[in-house]
């Protein structure tokens, strides 16, 4: 079966063991995705990815769960599954970084697969809310119109 | 325009085969019979991809002769572009912190040690 995915390719002037580093560490991870969260880069390790907001520490959450660690070609996670259900197919959508040597620096290959399942609402919110976090009075009519999809599907 | 739909939308979309025929169309009308000469599956194959296409909208077809004959609708196709553009603009974005991080730490390393 085939499902909706996000391809990327990037060149990174930086070897395989850094760039493994910076996808796969929490430290790293609160810098580039504006997040926090706190797992453990190891198989099974979950946790929350929680979005600050003005004066509402945890305006957005979103549970993820660490898929692979094989250092330092592979990192995967899922995300976005309910919360206290765990991340399988169906669920949640898989985000997978695949890192090749290319001359002194990295091939970095990404992939987030899952939409298909789940549609497109959950992503396509977490843009809006994240590239733009004017705070509440943009993010609550977003939410309103969200749960009124749902309800209405 | 209900979740249910934009589900469909993604769903059709999301076939490579699919997506390979919404290619061959954006150079011009199709039909099961001149798609399926350009694609590596049969014309029932392409039929059927076709059904799926039209349900959501991203075809639209009229009768020509013994077969019917497609066009990409320019409306919802850019539609369903634009909905994996914006998923897809917000990694490009952490993609390009990866990459400055990564080669700051990089460049960190090699020169000071």
């Amino acid at each position: 079966m085939e499902y909706a995915s996000i391809d990327r390719e990037i060149h990174i002037d930086a070897p395989p063991e850094v760039v493994f580093e910076v996808i796969s560490t929490p430290e790293h991870v609160r810098e580039w995705w504006s997040v926090s969260t706190d797992f453990e880069p190891a198989p099974g390790s979950t946790s929350e990815l929680v979005w600050a907001d003005g004066d509402n520490p945890r305006a957005h959450v979103e549970q993820l769960s660490v898929v692979v660690t094989d250092p330092p070609r592979v990192f995967s996670f899922r995300w976005t599954n309910p919360p206290g259900e765990s991340a399988v197919e169906g669920n949640s959508n898989l985000v997978t970084f695949e890192l090749e040597p290319a001359g002194t620096g990295t091939l970095l290959r990404f992939s987030e697969t899952g939409f298909r399942e789940r549609g497109w609402e959950a992503a396509a919110i977490e843009e809006r809310y994240l590239s733009h976090s004017e705070g509440w009075d943009r993010f609550v009519p977003i939410i309103k119109t969200y749960a009124e999809r749902l309800e209405a599907a | 325009m209900t979740t249910a739909v934009d589900d469909e939308l993604w769903s059709a979309i999301g076939d490579p085969t699919r997506r390979r025929m919404l290619d061959l169309m954006l150079h011009g009308d199709g039909t099961a019979t001149t798609l399926s000469e350009q694609l590596p599956v049969t014309r029932q194959a392409v039929a059927k991809h076709l059904g799926v296409l039209d349900r959501v909208g991203l075809v639209q077809a009229t009768a020509a002769g013994r077969e019917k004959r497609y066009r990409i609708d320019q409306a919802q196709f850019a539609r369903a572009v634009a909905q994996l553009n914006d998923v897809g603009r917000t990694w490009d974005a952490r993609l390009g912190r990866i990459k400055q991080i990564s080669e700051a730490i990089a460049s960190r390393r090699t020169t000071g040690g």
